[in-house]
């Protein structure tokens, strides 16, 4: 039967060595001297001890040190096949486990929010943003403003904690009469939740639609009451009733190869000419069929409102003129048609004319050290205030700027939500990490 | 996810410290669901799948901003094909012995030479039912784990299922594992296992939370020499572990925390 083995008095004798030759600033020295250190094997003392010094000063260290830097392949080589250490562990036929509970002697985390989108609340005046770090959605007064040097604004309500249902959401929609908050989520929890605009803290949504993995934006035809899900892979666009929930099936469905969706990400709708618009990163595989895969370029594909199954879009803005780089939410002008772009890594808008195709510049661009933008993923178009939001996924701010805003220009308003200059670790699920041993550095992917 | 950015951080890094640099961009080729990669120390390379795209990206160990793989292995000779659900999530270099590992959908790992570029076949191809490997298949709801080799004494580990298949790193076609760590006593997890070759152990992902540690000579139902709790120490989830031997640390992503937990485990290492 298995058990837990407690700390033997031999290895006592080890712990109390360790944490009391420790140096100040190792990792050990904030470790208390108890019943803790935990093995079935004995470690010789002396060596175990003398080693730790010698590894905190930088000393050469035994050869079995595989992924020490920097060294040479032929070395590296040469370890790993001549001459190592035993590699025969301890009999397991006691059946016995030896628990580690020490505390992590490090963390690396953002502790504050990562804003992936942004919509207002025109009805009441109010600015809503999705954050993605903490897993919260934070509500302010349309005109907040942080000043400079001043710390950061805090929000009106805060929907956050287990009972939301919010996790690496990202797209969000207000509804335009009630304000009802509706967020996709866009990692496992495969769902649309839905908040009445009111509620705050730990709250349940008022209804959840389960929709297909990978949903990443939102966009509501209210004429039909219909709601849009952009999902990235495999790349779809399913259409729901605005009330939709649970496990409700979409009325319609864009997916196939002849749609030209490839990790698509950002959706617009253009209900007066009925349009929609749908933008892709270029990842392109047929996850069912082997050696599928291929690279294109970021792109923005139209289709007609009303498309369903493997149709071709209307026409496709795609080539090094555009400027794509990983783009994201997008919000129409319902006035004039113009597409606005979250461009995350250009650190830009950018604006397109509808009838755009091809290789084409986009129109405006808002872009440089004036502009605040700092991996920009939300953007919203506020047409009753002619204004432009984005939400700044590497630096805990939301941007606004007049709609017509063109080039470097400087944000009329600021929401900031960490001090200062603050540059964000721009976290998104973290479930990996790789370590440069050269470099000493951990390599953390999203 | 919105941004799949692979940053990087300094060793000392503590919270609300920034990444030394960061691989982002389009001309990256990087996309999200990458859910276990490599940096190859003998050649100072980072080697990574960019799942939606069925293709393996080769990366300068020092790359940064929007910089371009030096290569990439990606097409129909390939065999590469992941699920719907989870995608191509989880590839292994071997310096020392020039090979790329890369679990597929459908019970095989594919071995591709390090130095490929372009449209390649892989150079061999671990499956049949006498592997016992049992991984999802492109239409399942499941995610490809990753394997873990041990260049030393030659070997390669497979997570399938609740199992860890322990194979001559040479194997090929439907080979026979060595020998099979499962059992209700194993507590494995089914994450990448690392091997600290020098010890001869295995470091994954264990049962509720937990990384283990057990042996590449261990077979049956054996438990884990070593286990530390994470998720009862931390209130966290565990999505994987990295180990740093020189200074004898695990590290710990937990991606419904956002957060990288490093431990000291020397007793571990020594």
């Amino acid at each position: 039967m298995r058990r837990i083995i407690p700390i033997a008095v031999g290895i006592t004798v080890l712990a109390v060595c360790l944490f009391s030759l420790g140096p100040a600033n190792s990792p050990l020295s904030s470790i208390t001297v108890s019943p803790r250190l935990v093995s079935v094997q004995r470690f010789p003392e002396n060596e175990l001890c003398a080693f730790d010094e010698l590894a905190s000063a930088g000393a050469p260290l035994p050869p079995e040190n595989l992924l020490r830097a920097p060294r040479s392949a032929s070395a590296i080589a040469r370890s790993l096949t001549v001459g190592s250490s035993s590699a025969y562990a301890a009999s397991q036929s006691s059946g016995a486990i030896a628990d580690i509970s020490r505390p992590p002697v490090r963390t690396i985390r953002d502790t504050y929010p990562t804003y992936t989108f942004v919509a207002v609340d025109n009805q009441h005046d109010e600015v809503v943003l999705q954050d993605n770090n903490l897993w919260s959605i934070r509500t302010f007064n349309r005109l907040e403003n942080t000043p400079p040097g001043a710390p950061p604004s805090p929000p009106k309500r805060i929907i956050q904690g287990p009972k939301t249902d919010i996790q690496f959401n990202n797209g969000m929609y207000i509804d335009p009469k009630n304000g009802d908050i509706y967020s996709v989520e866009t990692d496992t929890g495969d769902k649309v939740v839905v908040f009445d605009r009111t509620k705050q803290g730990d709250v349940e949504p008022n209804r959840i639609l389960r929709v297909p993995h990978r949903g990443f934006s939102l966009a509501v035809d209210e004429d039909k009451q219909e709601l849009y899900v952009g999902v990235q892979y495999p790349p779809q666009v399913p259409v729901y009733r605005k009330t939709a929930s649970g496990d409700e099936k979409p009325l319609r469905s864009l997916q196939g190869e002849s749609t030209r969706l490839s990790d698509a990400h950002g959706v617009a709708l253009d209900t007066k000419k009925k349009l929609m618009f749908v933008n892709n990163w270029g990842h392109v595989s047929d996850y069912l069929t082997a050696g599928t895969g291929r690279f294109e370029d970021a792109s923005i594909s139209v289709y007609p409102l009303d498309v369903r199954g493997d149709a071709a879009p209307l026409r496709v803005i795609q080539g090094p003129k555009t400027q794509l780089n990983w783009p994201a939410a997008m919000s129409l002008d319902p006035d004039t048609g113009d597409l606005y772009v979250a461009n995350d890594v250009g650190q830009s808008i950018l604006v397109f004319k509808e009838m755009d195709k091809g290789n084409v510049a986009p129109s405006r661009v808002i872009k440089g050290s004036k502009t605040g933008l700092r991996y920009p993923t939300g953007v919203f178009v506020d047409a009753k205030n002619i204004e432009v939001w984005a939400a700044n996924f590497g630096n805990a701010t939301a941007t606004v700027y007049p709609l017509s805003a063109n080039g470097n220009v400087a944000p009329l308003r600021i929401i900031r939500s960490a001090p200062g200059g603050y540059e964000g670790l721009r976290f998104g699920k973290v479930e990996a990490v790789a370590y440069d041993s050269r470099r000493e550095e951990y390599l953390v992917p999203n | 996810m919105t941004h799949p950015q692979i940053a990087a951080f300094a060793r000392l890094a503590k919270e609300n410290t920034p990444p030394t640099r960061t691989l982002i961009g389009q001309k990256t080729l990087i996309s999200r669901t990458m859910h276990a990669f490599d940096y190859d120390a003998v050649h100072d390379e980072i080697v990574v799948n960019s799942p939606l795209a069925q293709a393996i990206l080769i990366f300068r160990g020092g790359a940064n901003g929007e910089e371009p793989p030096v290569r990439y292995i990606q097409g129909p000779h390939t065999q590469v094909v992941g699920t719907g659900y989870g995608a191509l999530d989880a590839v292994t270099v071997d310096g020392v012995n020039n090979e790329i590992f890369l679990p597929v959908a459908s019970n095989s790992v594919l071995v591709f030479d390090r130095t490929a570029s372009g449209d390649v076949a892989p150079k061999r191809v671990l499956h049949g039912p006498d592997t016992q490997i049992q991984f999802p298949a492109p239409g399942d709801r499941g995610a490809l784990p990753a394997v873990g080799v041990d260049p030393m004494h030659n070997l390669l580990i497979v997570p399938s299922r609740a199992s860890l298949l322990i194979f001559d790193r040479n194997a090929s076609g439907n080979a026979k594992p060595l020998r099979v760590i499962a059992g209700p006593k194993t507590e494995l997890g089914g994450g990448k296992p690392h091997v600290y070759a020098p010890k001869g152990w295995i470091i994954a992902t264990a049962a509720r939370g937990a990384i283990g540690v057990w042996s590449i000579n261990d077979n049956g139902d054996v438990p884990p020499r070593w286990r530390i709790p994470v998720t009862k120490i931390t209130g966290m989830n565990v999505n994987g572990v990295e180990i740093d031997p020189v200074h004898k640390e695990i590290m710990v992503p937990t991606g419904n925390g956002n957060t990288v937990f490093t431990f000291s485990v020397s007793e571990i290492f020594d």
